[in-house]
C-alpha cells in the first residue's frame, strides 16, 4: 500500500501529535541516536580518500532518500499511520511558522547558548537528550536565520534553477561542480554565494543542523523529505535523464572508487542508486 | 529492525554475502520495494569502503605551518601528521581545541571545514579551527565522537576520514 508524505503545514492536530509521539518513542528506544551516528560517520570531504556515499557526491540524493526511509520505517513500527512530512521552506519562511510551532518541532534557540526551550524537543521535557552531538551540549540548539549575520532561506527561484538543469550530475562528481541537478540541489556554491538550496537550509536553521550531528534536530527529516520531493520533480520534468554516472568513471579524474555509480552498492545498504530511483510503490508526495 | 546498536556493530568487517563495490544483481522494482519495507531486510551493515590511494593531479603541499595559540580563550593546536596522509590532497592534520580533538575535513578544492560547521570552508586548518571556536562559543566543549586512528571509537573500517585527531 503506497503511503503519502504530506506538507507539514497541512497536517491535522492529530497527525502532528502522532508524528511527534513516534519520534519521541524512536528516541526512547535508542534507535534515533543510531541515525545520528550513521550520518556523522558518513560525512567526509571530497578532498579525502575513500568512498563518499552521502555528501559532495552523486549519491547524495539516494543516500538521503534511504536514510529518510529507514527513519520512516522506524516511526511506522511505532505507529503505522505516521509518515515523514516535508517542510516547504519556499513557502513557510519565518522562524515562527510551521514547523517551528509548539505542537511540532518547537521554536528557535534562546540567545546565548541557543538552547531550544519550547515544544516537545526542549531539553527540559526530558525526552530529547542529545547523546551523539559534536559538542558536549545535552540540549538541542538552533539559531534560526543566523542572528549575528542574518541570511534568508532559499527561494522558489533557487529551487527552479536546480530543477531546470536536465543533467543529473557531472564530472568530477564532487562539491566543486557548477552544473548538474545534484549539486545545485545539495548546494555547494561558489565563494560569492556559498550556500544554495539544501546547504543553505542547514545554515539557516543553525545550531545542531550546522554540523555533523544535524540529525539531532528532527527538522532534518522534514528538510530531506522536501529535497527528496525535488528529486521526484526533477525526474518528472526530465524523463529521459537518470542518475549519473551510469558506470564507474575510471581513474582519469581521481574519482574511481570514491563515488557510487548507478549500479554500484550504496553503503551502508545493500542497494544501488538504480534501486532507489523509483519509490512509487512505497510512498508518494501530496 | 532496520537500525539498531547491533546493526551498526563496532569494528565489524564486511560479512559474507555482501558484495563490496562489485556490481550487485539487478532487482525488480517489486523486490526493491520489499527490501525497503521489510523489517530487518535493510540492516545498516558496516562495510569496508573502497579506500585506495588516489593520485590527485592537483596534489599540493600543505600551505600552512603548525600552530599553537590561544584564540578567544581557547588553546588551539594543529600540526600536519608526520606520515603519508589519508587525504587525497596531501598531509592530514591533527587539531585540538583545549586538548579535545577537532575533526577537520578537506574539500576537493583544497579548502578545510570542520565537524562543527559543515557549510563554511577556509583556506587553512588554522582558519577552520578559529571558525570552529567562534561557533563553539565560550562554554561548549567538543565531544569526541569521530572514529579515527587517534583515540575515539574506531567504529568501523570506513572511518578513514582525511583529517583526524
Amino acid at each position: 500500500m503506497v503511503y503519502v508524505r504530506k506538507n507539514v503545514s497541512r497536517l491535522t492536530a492529530g497527525e502532528r501529535r502522532r508524528f511527534v509521539g513516534a519520534l519521541l518513542e524512536v528516541k526512547r528506544r535508542g534507535e534515533y541516536d543510531e541515525f545520528v551516528r550513521l550520518h556523522i560517520r558518513h560525512f567526509r570531504g571530497d578532498g579525502e580518500r575513500g568512498l563518499r556515499a552521502a555528501h559532495m557526491t552523486p549519491s547524495f540524493l539516494p543516500w538521503h532518500r534511504m536514510l529518510v526511509l529507514e527513519l520512516e520505517n522506524a516511526l511506522r513500527r511505532v505507529d503505522d499511520s505516521v509518515t515523514v512530512p516535508y517542510w516547504d521552506w519556499t513557502r513557510n519562511r519565518s522562524a515562527t511558522s510551521v514547523p517551528w510551532t509548539d505542537d511540532l518541532l518547537g521554536g528557535n534557540g534562546r540567545r546565548g547558548d541557543r538552547q531550544v526551550m519550547t515544544g516537545p524537543f526542549a531539553y527540559r521535557n526530558g525526552r530529547w537528550p542529545i547523546r551523539a552531538g559534536v559538542t558536549d551540549d545535552r540540549f538541542l540548539t538552533r539559531d534560526l536565520g543566523r542572528a549575528r549575520n542574518p541570511i534568508n532561506l532559499p527561494t522558489k527561484a533557487d529551487l527552479d534553477r536546480a530543477l531546470k538543469d536536465p543533467v543529473y550530475d557531472v564530472s568530477p562528481w564532487d562539491s566543486t561542480v557548477t552544473k548538474g541537478f545534484r549539486n545545485k540541489m545539495e548546494g555547494w556554491g561558489p565563494d560569492t554565494n556559498p550556500w544554495l538550496n539544501h546547504n543553505r537550509v542547514h545554515r539557516w536553521v543553525g545550531g545542531a543542523m550546522l554540523g555533523g550531528g544535524s540529525v539531532n534536530d528532527p527538522v532534518f527529516w522534514l528538510v530531506h523529505a522536501f529535497v527528496d520531493l525535488q528529486w521526484q520533480r526533477w525526474q518528472q520534468r526530465h524523463r529521459n535523464h537518470r542518475y549519473l554516472p551510469a558506470r564507474p568513471p575510471g581513474g582519469s579524474r581521481g574519482q574511481d572508487g570514491r563515488i557510487v555509480a548507478r549500479h554500484e552498492r550504496l553503503p551502508p545498504w545493500d542497494l544501488t542508486p538504480d534501486d532507489l530511483e523509483d519509490v512509487s510503490e512505497i510512498y508518494r508526495y501530496a | 529492525m532496520a537500525v539498531s546498536a547491533d546493526g551498526v556493530s563496532v569494528g565489524a568487517v564486511q560479512g559474507e554475502g555482501t558484495r563490496g563495490s562489485a556490481e550487485p544483481r539487478r532487482r525488480t522494482r517489486r523486490e526493491v520495494a520489499r527490501l525497503l519495507l521489510g523489517s530487518g531486510a535493510v540492516a545498516l551493515t558496516p562495510v569496508l569502503a573502497a579506500s585506495r590511494p588516489v593520485e590527485s593531479a592537483n596534489r599540493q603541499r600543505p600551505t600552512d605551518i603548525p600552530f599553537d595559540e590561544t584564540y578567544r580563550g581557547r588553546r588551539i593546536q594543529g600540526a600536519p601528521l608526520p606520515f603519508q596522509g589519508l587525504s587525497a590532497l596531501g598531509a592530514d592534520w591533527r587539531v585540538t581545541v583545549d586538548g579535545n580533538p577537532l575533526h577537520l575535513m578537506r574539500r576537493a578544492d583544497g579548502t578545510w571545514l570542520s565537524m562543527l560547521d559543515h557549510y563554511s570552508w577556509y583556506r587553512t586548518p588554522l582558519e577552520a579551527t578559529r571558525a570552529a571556536v567562534d561557533e563553539l562559543g565560550p562554554r561548549r566543549r567538543l565531544r569526541d565522537l569521530a572514529p579515527g586512528p587517534f583515540g575515539g571509537e574506531h567504529l568501523h573500517g570506513e572511518g578513514r576520514h582525511g583529517v583526524r585527531a
